[in-house]
C-alpha cells in the first residue's frame, strides 16, 4: 500500500498535476529557456534540485517554522538552495551558467517551487515530499524538453545542439524568438486539451493560477487578499 | 548629454525592445493571470512600476556598499528577495493606513509583487549590466512602464479574445498565449529603433 | 509578544543555517569558478599566444607606451607579452590583440571588433604571425581596405614597439602627426610650434608641400625627407641648403601671387559644375567643382532631390598636371564615405595628369563616393578644356 502512495505521488507531478503543462505554473523559464534542448534541461535540472532540496528542508522544519512566518522562512530557504545551485553550475557546468544567465537567479520565484512548499511539503512527511520533488522536477524538466525539442529543431534545426541534415536546411527562425515562445506553449497547451478531451484541470478563468500565490489560496480568493505573506 | 542619451537609450529600450514581459518572459505570470479588464491591467502595472523603483533604490545601494564591500556577493539573492518581501510589506501597510482609496486600487495587487519574478529579475540585472545608480533607476522605471503597457494593451485583446467563439482546445489560455505572441511579433519591430533614434 | 519573538528566533536561525550553507558551498566553489574565469581569459590570449603558460596583467602606467595600447599581459613564463590596442579605423575604432615574444617577432595577431567592415581583416591578422619588425612593415596592405589594413599594421608595429619599451628598450613611438611636427619646428623654431598647410597653386621644383607658420614668420618647404625653413623676407634658416635662390623666389612667389577670378557664367554649362574658379599670374587654374557622391539622393546628378555634392579644390596646371587638391566639404556617410575628407586619400591626386587620375585607392565600401570625387576632378579638366576654347 505505502509502496503503491510512493509511486502515485511520483507520478502525480510527472502526469496529471504537470506544474507546466495542466497547473500552469513557472510560466517565465519555461518560456525563456526554451529555446535550446540543452538550456531547457538543465533548467529542468536545476529547478528539481533546488525543488527536491528545499521540500525535503521545508518538510523537515515543518513542525518548528511558525505558521505565521512561514512564507518568509520558505523564501529564504528556496533563495539559498537556488544560490547553492547556482554556484555549483557556475563551477563545475560554465556553460550552462552563461546559458541559463539571470534565470538561474529567478528559480527563487518560480511559483512551482512555492508553490509546493505551500502544498505539499509542509503537511507530509520527508520521505514524500522528497518524492513529490522529484515527480513536479521531473515533470517540469519533460515540460521544458517538449517545448524546446519543438522549438530546437524547428527554430534552429538542431537537438541538443547535433544539426539535423535535413532540418538544418529549413530553420524557421521565428520559433527561436519570443514570440515563437508563446506560440508554441499555447499550442501545446491546447494540444494537451483536445488530447485528454478536457479533462486536465484547466480551469477557464487564469486570475488565479497565473498568480504566484495561487498555491496559497486555492479557492480562488487570491485577489481578495494576500496576508500570508 | 552624452550621458543623457545614454538614460534615453536605456528607458526606451526597456519599454520597446527589451520589454521584460514580452521579449524576456519575465512577469508573465500576472501578464496572463490579471490583465483582463483594463482597470485591473493598470492598477498591477502602476503596482509594479513603484515596486520595481523601491526595490532598485533598497537593492544596488546594498549590493553595492554592503555586498561587494564585505565579499558577501552570493548573499545577493536572498538579500534581494528579502528586501523586495519587505518593501512589499511596508508599502502595504503604508497605504492601507495613509490612503485607503489608493490602497484599494493598488493594495490587492502587492501581494502577488513579492514573487514576481520581473521585480528580482530588474534588480538582478541591473548589477549585471553595471549601471550606476541613476541608470539603474531609469532602467527600472523602463521596465514598469513596459509591464504596463503591455498590461494595458494586452487587457483590450483580452477583452476582445473573450467575446469571440474559439474552439474548445485552445478555450482560455492556450488562445490566450497565441495572442500575447502576436504581441510579442509586433513589438520585436522596434528593436534597431532605439540605437538609431540619435544616429 | 512572547510568540512574536519566538518566531522571529526560528526566522534568524533559519537565516544564519542557510547562511552557512551558502558559505561553506561558496568555499568550496569560489576556487574553480575563479580558475574558470581565467581560463577563459586566458583562451582570448592565448589565441595571439599559443605557447603561453599563463598570464598576467601587467602594469603599465610607468612606461611610455605608443598611444594606442590600452592593456599588456605577460606571460608568466617570460615568453613575451600580448598587447591589446584601440586604433582608429574606417570611422570606428577597433581592438587588435597582438602577442609578441621576447625576441621581438609576433607569435599572433587577431582584430577583436565585430565590426561588419572589417570581415576581410579577421583573417588579416595572420599574415603577422612569425614575422619581426622588418617583417611585420613589408607585409602588404589589403587594397580596397587600405586605410583599416594600414591601421591594423601600424597597431601591430606599436606592439612591437610596446614590447620592446617593456623589455627596457626605447623606440620611436611618435605617430606621424608628431613626427611632421617636430620636423616642421626643427627646420623652423621661429614658427612656434604652429604651421598650416599651404594650398599650393603654383609647382615649386622639388618641393612636395609648404607649411606656413601661424605667426606669419616663415614657411617650411618639404622635399622628400628634408625639411627647409625659409623666413618671410626669404632667407634660408636651415642649415646645409645648397640653393638658397629657389625658396627664397619660391617665398617671394608665393608672397606676390595673385589669384584672378574667372566668370564661369560666362561659359555655357559650367555653372552646374564648377563652384568658383580662378587662375593664378603663371596661368595656372584654381578651381572648386561639384562630384555627386553618395550623398546624393534621387533626381539627377545635377539637380538631386536631396544631399549635398562633394566639393574639390583643385590646382591645375594648363597642361593639366595636378598641383594640389582638397576635399573643401561633403556630407559623406561617417565611418566610411567621409574618409574623402582625409588629407591620405585627396592627396593622391597630387602630381596625377587627366590621363591618370583615376589610378587611386578608392575608399573601402564606398565605391560610389570615389566615383563621385574623381568626377569632381575630371569636371575640373573638362571645365579648363572649356575656358580654353575647347582646346586641350
Amino acid at each position: 500500500m505505502k509502496e503503491k502512495s510512493s509511486v502515485s505521488v511520483l507520478l502525480n507531478g510527472i502526469l496529471k498535476e504537470n506544474p507546466v503543462l495542466v497547473l500552469i505554473l513557472g510560466t517565465c523559464p519555461t518560456l525563456a529557456t526554451t529555446t535550446t534542448v540543452k538550456g531547457a534541461v538543465g533548467m529542468g535540472l536545476a529547478a528539481m534540485c533546488v525543488l527536491i532540496c528545499s521540500n525535503v528542508f521545508i518538510s523537515l522544519l515543518r513542525k518548528r517554522i511558525p505558521e505565521s512566518m512561514r512564507i518568509p522562512c520558505y523564501i529564504v530557504i528556496i533563495a539559498g538552495f537556488v544560490t547553492i545551485v547556482k554556484m555549483i553550475v557556475q563551477a563545475y557546468l560554465p556553460e550552462l551558467y552563461e546559458t541559463l544567465g539571470v534565470y538561474l537567479d529567478l528559480i527563487t520565484v518560480n511559483c512551482i517551487i512555492l508553490g509546493r512548499a505551500e502544498m505539499f511539503a509542509n503537511k507530509n512527511p520527508v520521505v514524500a515530499s522528497a518524492l513529490d520533488g522529484i515527480g513536479m522536477g521531473l515533470g517540469f524538466t519533460l515540460a521544458l524538453t517538449m517545448m524546446s525539442t519543438i522549438r530546437e529543431v524547428f527554430g534552429a534545426g538542431s537537438f541538443f545542439g547535433i544539426e539535423i541534415p535535413f532540418m538544418a536546411n529549413y530553420k524557421i527562425e521565428f520559433f527561436t524568438k519570443a514570440p515563437g515562445g508563446l506560440l508554441v506553449y499555447g499550442l501545446l497547451i491546447a494540444f494537451i486539451y483536445a488530447v485528454t478531451h478536457g479533462k486536465a484541470p484547466l480551469k477557464k478563468s487564469f486570475s488565479c493560477e497565473g498568480c504566484p500565490n495561487a498555491a496559497n489560496c486555492q479557492g480562488g480568493s487570491c485577489s481578495e487578499k494576500g496576508d500570508e505573506n | 548629454m552624452e550621458s543623457f542619451k545614454l538614460l534615453i537609450i536605456i528607458l526606451l529600450s526597456s519599454v520597446l525592445v527589451d520589454n521584460y514581459v514580452l521579449s524576456r518572459f519575465l512577469g508573465i505570470c500576472p501578464f496572463l493571470g490579471v490583465s483582463k479588464k483594463i482597470d485591473q491591467a493598470v492598477g498591477m502595472g502602476v503596482a509594479v512600476t513603484v515596486v520595481m523603483l523601491l526595490a532598485t533604490a533598497a537593492t544596488w545601494p546594498i549590493q553595492k556598499f554592503v555586498l561587494d564591500t564585505l565579499g558577501l556577493g552570493y548573499l545577493q539573492n536572498i538579500a534581494f528577495i528579502l528586501i523586495i518581501a519587505t518593501l512589499v510589506q511596508i508599502l502595504e501597510l503604508v497605504l492601507k493606513k495613509f490612503s485607503p482609496s489608493l490602497y484599494k486600487g493598488l493594495g490587492v495587487y502587492l501581494p502577488l509583487i513579492t514573487t514576481n519574478c520581473a521585480v528580482l529579475g530588474v534588480t538582478i540585472n541591473n548589477i549585471i549590466d553595471g549601471y550606476s545608480f541613476i541608470e539603474s533607476m531609469v532602467s527600472s522605471l523602463g521596465c514598469g512602464l513596459g509591464f504596463l503597457l503591455a498590461m494595458v494593451l494586452f487587457s483590450g485583446i483580452r477583452s476582445r479574445i473573450d467575446d469571440t467563439k474559439v474552439p474548445a482546445p485552445f478555450r482560455g489560455l492556450a488562445v490566450t498565449l497565441i495572442a500575447a505572441s502576436f504581441i510579442s511579433l509586433a513589438f520585436m519591430g522596434f528593436s534597431g529603433i532605439v540605437e538609431s533614434i540619435f544616429a | 509578544m512572547k510568540t512574536y519573538i519566538k518566531n522571529l528566533a526560528v526566522f534568524v536561525c533559519i537565516c544564519s543555517v542557510i547562511t552557512l550553507l551558502l558559505a561553506a558551498t561558496n568555499f568550496i566553489t569560489a576556487p574553480v569558478i575563479e580558475e574558470n574565469q581565467n581560463a577563459a581569459a586566458n583562451a582570448a590570449l592565448l589565441q595571439v599566444m599559443p605557447e603561453g603558460k599563463g598570464f598576467e596583467t601587467a602594469d603599465i602606467s610607468t612606461f611610455s607606451l605608443p598611444a594606442t595600447v590600452t592593456e599588456v599581459h605577460k606571460e608568466t613564463s617570460g615568453l613575451g607579452y600580448v598587447v591589446k590596442l584601440t586604433t582608429a579605423g574606417y570611422g570606428s575604432d577597433f581592438v587588435i590583440m597582438c602577442g609578441v615574444n621576447s625576441d621581438g617577432v609576433v607569435t599572433g595577431a587577431v582584430c577583436l571588433s565585430s565590426n561588419e567592415t572589417l570581415s576581410k581583416e579577421k583573417t588579416y591578422g595572420e599574415n603577422f604571425t612569425d614575422k619581426d619588425a622588418a617583417g611585420v612593415e613589408a607585409v602588404d596592405t589589403i587594397s580596397g581596405a587600405t586605410k583599416t589594413t594600414e591601421a591594423y599594421k601600424n597597431a601591430v608595429k606599436d606592439a612591437l614597439n610596446a614590447a620592446i619599451i617593456l623589455g627596457g628598450g626605447s623606440v620611436d613611438i611618435r605617430t606621424e602627426e608628431e613626427i611632421l611636427a617636430d620636423n616642421l619646428d626643427a627646420a623652423f623654431p621661429a614658427g612656434e610650434k604652429a604651421f598650416e598647410k599651404l594650398f599650393m597653386v603654383d609647382l615649386i621644383e622639388g618641393v612636395d608641400a609648404v607649411y606656413e607658420a601661424t605667426n606669419k614668420a616663415g614657411y617650411v618647404f618639404v622635399s622628400g625627407e628634408q625639411f627647409i625653413g625659409v623666413n618671410a623676407d626669404g632667407t634660408v634658416v636651415t642649415e646645409g641648403v645648397t640653393d638658397t635662390a629657389l625658396y627664397s623666389d619660391a617665398v617671394a612667389a608665393i608672397k606676390a601671387s595673385t589669384l584672378e577670378d574667372i566668370d564661369i557664367s560666362a561659359y555655357e554649362g559650367l555653372e552646374k559644375t564648377v563652384v568658383s574658379a580662378k587662375k593664378t599670374a603663371s596661368g595656372n587654374f584654381v578651381l572648386e567643382t561639384k562630384g555627386a557622391g553618395y550623398g546624393i539622393k534621387g533626381g539627377d546628378e545635377y539637380h538631386p532631390a536631396s544631399g549635398e555634392y562633394i566639393i574639390v579644390r583643385v590646382s591645375v596646371t594648363p597642361d593639366f598636371r595636378i598641383i594640389d587638391c582638397l576635399t573643401v566639404s561633403e556630407a559623406e556617410t561617417d565611418g566610411l564615405g567621409d574618409a574623402c575628407a582625409d588629407e591620405s586619400f585627396y592627396s593622391q591626386f597630387v602630381g596625377k595628369t587627366d590621363e591618370n587620375y583615376k589610378e587611386i585607392d578608392a575608399i573601402s565600401g564606398a565605391t560610389l563616393t570615389t566615383n563621385g570625387y574623381t568626377q569632381a576632378i575630371e569636371r575640373a579638366f573638362s571645365a579648363i578644356t572649356t575656358m580654353n576654347g575647347g582646346a586641350r
